[in-house]
């Protein structure tokens, strides 16, 4: 399962997002997965528990928004909507071969992070 | 207080990054790199066997094997004179392109026209990774089921060449062709599909012809 990996890179990219913050703990992370970026989410959320269970960032909360695919026709200039799991690339009304717009995503958005009160004293 | 802090990341930006410093050497180089991925068994490196048995006498060819454990098919493919790399993944589902470029460090290739990437056996997980590729072959043999590209479509979607392959058992199982050609027209429109068999050498010469005609449609594209 990749989304192991995946979790990996998310904190990793956390962790360097908060390296000039002290010691702390990450809070929430909030990520978007595009539904053809081949990332399940309760998996990636599964992994991310497994991940940082043992860590300073066990507890933490990985919250993902799922982004479907935008499918646009050009002919019936109408964006076709389709039943979940679907990926059909042509309009189910005329035939024509639809346009994908987004669902690639596979971002980490934003966080929140909690300064080591006990740090900040010793420091103040 | 929690403090919260906009990110704004491709969480895959650092395999984003090889795969674009992978892509520009292999650009430079005039090599076409082709990704091979599907379900274990499916016949990735029979298929790489046959394809080099047909095209080592006019092209340079080398070979990156991916697998979890073993150097075995590195090895049949160096038993045809291929210069090949074993990456082995250690319980890895997918090579990344970091793998890649450190292999390719390693291994030292000389310049080659194709670059063959075999990742490991696997429907689902390589399709997140660019490993710096012209294009993905998905393969698909006739004794895993028609069903295969609705169940897996992501790979499907992305893959510009589908392969079935072991065509010669078509006579001894249910496999509904024209149902997975249906399958992959709708999930991929600009996709190519080829039905091949390495044991009887059916749509080897087809599969190798295109392999042909990308490799010279990326070297008059350079200049
Ligand atoms: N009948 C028949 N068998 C084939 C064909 N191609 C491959 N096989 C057999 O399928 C089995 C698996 O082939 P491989 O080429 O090792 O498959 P692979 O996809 O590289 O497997 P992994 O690397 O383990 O994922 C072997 O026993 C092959 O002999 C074919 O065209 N026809
Ligand atoms: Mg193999
Ligand atoms: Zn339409």
């Amino acid at each position: 399962m990749h989304e192991l990996s995946i979790a990996h890179e998310i904190l990793r990219t956390c962790r360097q997002a908060v390296a000039g913050h002290g010691p702390g703990r990450l809070e929430t992370v909030r990520v978007a997965v595009g539904e053809l970026s081949a990332v399940e989410p309760d998996l990636l959320c599964f992994a991310w528990e497994a991940l940082t269970a043992e860590g300073p960032d066990a507890g933490s909360r990985l919250d993902v928004e799922w982004r479907p695919a935008r499918q646009h026709c050009p002919a019936c200039d109408a964006d076709k909507p389709r039943s979940a799991g679907s990926w059909l690339r042509v309009c189910p009304d005329c035939g024509a071969v639809l346009e994908v717009d987004g669902g690639d995503e596979l971002d980490v958005l934003q966080l929140t992070f909690v300064p080591d009160e006990k740090d900040e004293a010793t420091h103040a | 207080m929690p403090e919260t802090i906009d990110v704004k990341q491709r969480i895959l930006a650092a395999n984003e990054a090889a795969a674009k410093l992978l892509r520009g050497r292999a650009e430079a180089n005039g090599t076409l790199v082709t990704n091979l991925i599907s379900s274990p068994g499916s016949g990735k490196t029979t298929l790489l066997e046959a394809t080099v048995r047909t095209l080592a006498s006019r092209l340079r060819v080398a070979v990156i094997e991916g697998d979890i454990a073993t150097e075995r098919d590195a090895e049949r493919l160096r038993a045809l004179g291929v210069p090949a790399h074993q990456i082995l993944t250690g319980g890895a589902c997918h090579l990344d392109a970091r793998q890649v470029d450190a292999a390719l460090q390693l291994a030292a290739f000389p310049l080659v026209d194709l670059l063959f990437i075999e990742n490991v056996g696997n429907l689902i997980c390589p399709t997140s990774y660019d490993l710096g590729e012209d294009f993905k072959v998905v393969l698909l043999s006739v004794t895993e089921g028609e069903d295969k590209p609705f169940k897996y479509p992501a790979i499907f979607a992305k893959a510009a060449v589908t392969v079935i392959t072991k065509s010669d058992l078509l006579p001894h199982v249910t496999f509904d062709l024209d149902a997975v050609r249906r399958q992959v027209a709708s999930l991929n429109p600009d996709g190519r599909l080829l039905v091949t068999s390495a044991r009887s050498g059916d749509g080897i010469g087809d599969w190798c012809g295109l392999l042909e005609e990308r490799l010279a449609a990326k070297r008059s594209a350079r200049t």
